[in-house]
């Protein structure tokens, strides 16, 4: 026989037993404690709708015991009681109860200073359960999308019978169920219906899935269903499955609702179906006398159900003759009109409920239907249909108490809700029901309103006058059931993004910073030494020698077709159509506001191709950017994406020729492979793509060759290096190289208002042409001096600010730094920062806010390093 | 929002798998007035009812587009590849 733990102490388990059925038989009757006063509670439904029986399970807070199949090894803990549930401190609250009527936050805490002294406590013990940590949980989640033609939800006759129906015309179904087997009500209620061919029919059906144990959560526009199944295989908690489904038959059935009368919610007081389901499913013993509440047919076949189980039936009482429930950790007796009966079960027909949440969420109304006692789905829409009693077919109102207000008349046993606190709000003017609800907070626990929205709804009727249908009734939300916030969450990985060159970059020790869903070395570590003094060998390599960048993470476009350079022309600033073949242009796109998108460079390749490069970052917004202006077109431009599919360095250094040289035939020389010229041609004799390009200030070239060619090229040219002393260099070396030659990365130094004419660009844009995106705004900008300008600076101290750092003038911050680094060839901070325009005169004094006191930096309008570009084009 | 589009190339797909683009709106002319570029850059429609809209099969066929959808119930009428003759 297994056990599982439960505080500690073994519990053994039956088969077919869940983790409720099993702690009952071992003689558990307090099964948690109330969410406000603290009082005793005990199993209520029985079927997953009340809160009564929430506990942890391994790890996991506010797991419904009844639904959860008992397991060897299971940890149970109890939980919102200390220290124990027979003695919990916090039960002393209900003696209080007087200081916490409906809204009593407001209505006894009347000052600021009095609610900061009591919040802490108050949110200590406020809330059910207790979230585990990130690492708590074992296990994982999953999701899976699923497609129907038709759902079911629901797996009793009517549910099952509509799964046929279906499945014989064709259809693949799904059949969701939150039962261990199908049967509904059939399972335990006598007489029983025989449902046994029914199921197997339904079982053996190829067309029809039937998902046990399951729950639909929610429906959602265009009949999408959340389906929450548990285990579904391995070590996976929960799957959460989004189910589309052309049609969806709903055949949920009815849950019963309790009774409202004086100590109703003492442990022992048990739902009529709760009690028929510890009897017929779980083969337990209840009680040992039990007093009916109820009357007719229902009432009658329960009593048989307890009597055949072996306990006493001491009377079967009309519900209007109830007063109140007597005990003080489980029930005790009944006090009825006529005298008081003792008993140890008091079994509820508590009025049936049309399960009609996800009708509702569809878009059905709930009308009050008086035969019935219950609101009943009407004017569904075309693509959902409902099945079996959830539609109210044969349903019969249940006898009801009388419900005075009382501080011990539960409504809302999830948020200890009384009939005292509903006639107080009623009272006080929230005489609506959806006022009534968000101010006394009835319907708004775990239960979602399942045990207490008709109990709300009539005593708001009765003391209104108005009818149960002119009340109506609150409105169902998704999740219902609770869904764990790990299910939603769903697996946790990280997609990350690796660049061809990735083991390399290991082997050379680099130090990595995640760009978007990439990887890039951000330093490689030099031996012993630290950030600074590895960027500094990195830089000087560059500068000095030669140095090997891997920017792989670029985005590469390629765009052919006769009208390629028409688009460009369109979409870019600069003019594209007549760059001539083998040249390479700085690309900035701009939106029709004038504000800088992006900025690369483009290569015409071949009269009828173009290779653009975008950041980084922007790959996805430039692919869609280019596309959504070529749609509809007409034009013949064809744009394909060749990010992954290519590998790329940039070799930059005073020996960057000497080391390409040695790999390729071209002919590298200044006069035949100028500063911005590209060519196609064999490095190291995989194919390539070189740009003559220097974002960094020194002579070098972008290569572009296919990806899995990767490591070889790189390692090829770092040997071709070798004798150089080659280094490869990582992205902070890379920002401070172009930082000295004041190149603006888009983005960093530009932000979501910076046009060209702000960002000290104006060149980019080709005002000449009649049309680009971005013109018109640019025209005007071009024609009114822009406010702000983005400038270099260089610090007239040795003060390093930081980036974002505040320009100050006259005490105001007036503009930010956007990139500071200290300069090797300056020997200062240099940097770039927003400044008024009036101080953006070369030589201009600016105050920047360093380390809380102003600094001074002097505006420098040419580069720091080769203003002139002779090394670049060198 | 989980209604579905009918994308002219792949079929029926949640509306996860695309990108909004916003209304579809006429581009001024080269050297329109300034007040037609400002209506172009800065306001909306924002109908409540059916309006054509710019939508980017982005975890499909990457194409742009362009749905009649109803923004009160998010009904879509029609889909169609931009360009193409959608009557």
């Amino acid at each position: 026989m297994s056990t599982f733990a439960f505080d500690g102490r073994p519990i053994e388990v039956q088969p077919g037993d869940t983790v409720a059925s099993a702690l009952y038989r071992a003689g558990r009757r307090v099964f948690t404690r109330s969410f406000k006063y603290h009082r005793p509670r005990g199993l209520l439904c029985a079927a997953g709708r009340c809160p009564n029986c929430m506990v942890n399970v391994d790890g996991v807070p506010n797991v419904r015991a009844c639904m959860t199949p008992a397991a060897e090894g299971m940890i149970v803990k109890h939980q919102n009681a200390w220290p124990s549930l027979e003695t919990d401190v916090l039960s002393l609250s209900q003696h209080f109860d007087f200081l916490m009527p409906a809204g009593w936050y407001y209505k006894v805490f009347r000052s600021r200073a009095m609610w900061h002294m009591v919040e802490s406590p108050i949110r200590a013990v406020a809330g059910l359960g207790e979230a585990p940590g990130v690492d708590d949980i074992t296990g994982e989640y999953e999701h899976a999308w699923w497609h129907a033609d038709v759902a079911v939800v629901g797996g009793g006759p009517s549910g099952m019978t509509a799964a046929l129906d279906h499945a014989s015309r064709g259809a693949s179904v799904v059949l969701i169920d939150d039962q261990p087997s199908l049967g509904g009500h059939a399972r335990y209620q006598t007489p029983a219906a025989d449902v046994t061919g029914l199921r197997e029919r339904l079982l053996g059906e190829a067309d029809v899935r039937v998902l046990s144990r399951s729950y639909c959560f929610g429906l959602f526009e265009g009949n999408l269903l959340g389906v929450l199944q548990p285990n579904p295989h391995g070590k996976v908690n929960e799957r959460l499955i989004h189910l589309r489904a052309g049609h969806v038959v709903v055949a949920t059935g009815v849950y019963e609702s309790p009774l409202v009368f004086e100590n109703n919610d003492l442990p022992g007081v048990m739902l009529s179906t709760a009690v028929q389901r510890l009897i017929r499913l779980h083969s337990l013993k209840p009680g040992d006398t039990a007093v009916v509440a109820g009357s007719g047919p229902r009432a009658e076949s329960v009593a048989a159900d307890l009597k055949s189980a072996g306990v006493r039936v001491a009377a079967v009482v009309d519900p209007s003759a109830i007063r109140s429930a007597s005990g003080t950790q489980g029930v005790t007796g009944v006090n009825t009109d006529t005298g008081s009966i003792p008993c140890d079960l008091l079994v509820l027909c508590g009025p049936l409920v049309p399960d009609a949440g996800l009708l509702s969420q569809a878009g059905a109304k709930l009308v009050w239907n008086e035969t019935s006692g219950a609101f009943l789905p009407t004017d569904l829409p075309a693509s959902v249909s409902a099945a079996g009693s959830v539609t109210g077919a044969a349903l019969l109102a249940a006898g009801i108490t009388r419900r005075d207000a009382s501080k011990r008349c539960f409504v809302c046993v999830c948020n200890d809700v009384t009939t005292s606190d509903l006639h107080d709000g009623t009272s006080e003017g929230f005489d609506h029901i959806e006022l009534l609800k968000r101010y006394t907070t009835t319907t708004m626990g775990p239960c979602q309103g399942k045990m207490c929205q008709l109990g709300a709804i009539g005593i708001l009727a009765g003391l209104t006058g108005r009818t149960m249908g002119a009340t109506g009734i609150t409105t169902s939300r998704p999740p219902n059931p609770s869904v764990t916030l790990g299910a939603l969450a769903g697996p946790r990985h990280h997609p990350v993004r690796r660049t061809p060159m990735h083991e390399e970059h290991e082997t050379h020790g680099a130090v990595w910073l995640d760009m978007g869903d990439w990887k890039r070395p951000r330093y490689y570590r030099a031996g012993s030494a630290g950030e600074t003094e590895s960027v500094r060998a990195e830089y000087q390599a560059v500068r000095e020698r030669v140095g090997l960048i891997d920017v792989s993470t670029l985005g590469k476009l390629i765009l052919q077709g006769a009208d390629a350079g028409k688009l460009l022309d369109k979409v870019y600033t600069h003019r594209f159509s007549d760059l001539k073949p083998g040249r390479v242009r700085y690309a900035v796109i701009c939106d029709d506001s004038g504000v800088i998108l992006d900025d690369g460079t483009i290569a015409r390749v071949a009269e009828d191709r173009y290779f653009i490069s975008t950041t980084t970052g922007n790959l996805e917004f430039v692919d869609q950017w280019l596309r959504w202006w070529l749609a509809g077109s007409g034009w013949d431009a064809w744009l394909t994406n060749m990010t992954s599919g290519l590998a790329a360095v940039n070799l930059a250094g005073p020996k960057a020729r000497e080391v390409l040289a040695k790999l390729t035939d071209a002919d590298l020389s200044r006069e035949t492979f100028p500063y911005m010229a590209c060519r196609e041609t064999k490095v190291a004799g995989v194919p390539s793509l070189l740009l003559r390009i220097g974002f960094v200030g020194e002579t070098g070239w972008e290569i572009h060759y296919p990806a899995d060619e990767g490591a070889n090229l790189w390692r090829a040219l770092m040997e071709a290096g070798a004798e150089f002393e080659i280094r490869p260099f990582g992205v902070e070396a890379q920002r401070l190289l172009r930082l000295e030659k004041k190149h603006v990365i888009v983005g960093v130094d530009t932000d979501a208002l910076s046009t060209p004419f702000d960002a000290d660009m104006s060149w980019v844009a080709r005002l000449d042409k009649p049309d680009f995106i971005g013109r018109a705004a640019l025209v005007r900008a071009s024609q009114a001096p822009p406010r702000e300008s983005l400038v270099g600076f260089e610090m007239n101290d040795d003060t390093l600010p930081d980036d974002g750092a505040p320009v100050v003038i006259d005490g105001l911050p007036v503009g930010r730094v956007t990139s500071a680094r200290f300069s090797p060839v300056r020997k200062r901070a240099i940097g770039m920062a927003w400044v008024p325009v009036d101080h953006a005169a070369d030589g201009s004094e600016i105050d920047i806010r360093s380390g809380g006191r102003l600094v001074k930096a002097s505006v420098r309008q040419a580069a720091f390093y080769d203003p002139e570009g002779e090394r670049l084009r060198q | 929002m989980s209604f579905q589009l009918r994308c002219p190339q792949c079929g029926p797909r949640s509306v996860y798998e695309f990108r909004f683009g916003g209304e579809v709106k006429q581009r001024p002319a080269p050297g329109a007035p300034e007040e037609d570029w400002f209506r172009y850059v800065h306001v909306k429609a924002n109908r409540a009812g059916e309006q054509t809209e710019w939508w980017f099969h982005r975890s499909g066929c990457r194409q742009w587009i362009q749905a009649i959808r109803n923004t009160v119930n998010n009904e879509v009428k029609r889909t169609w590849l931009a360009g193409e003759d959608h009557e």
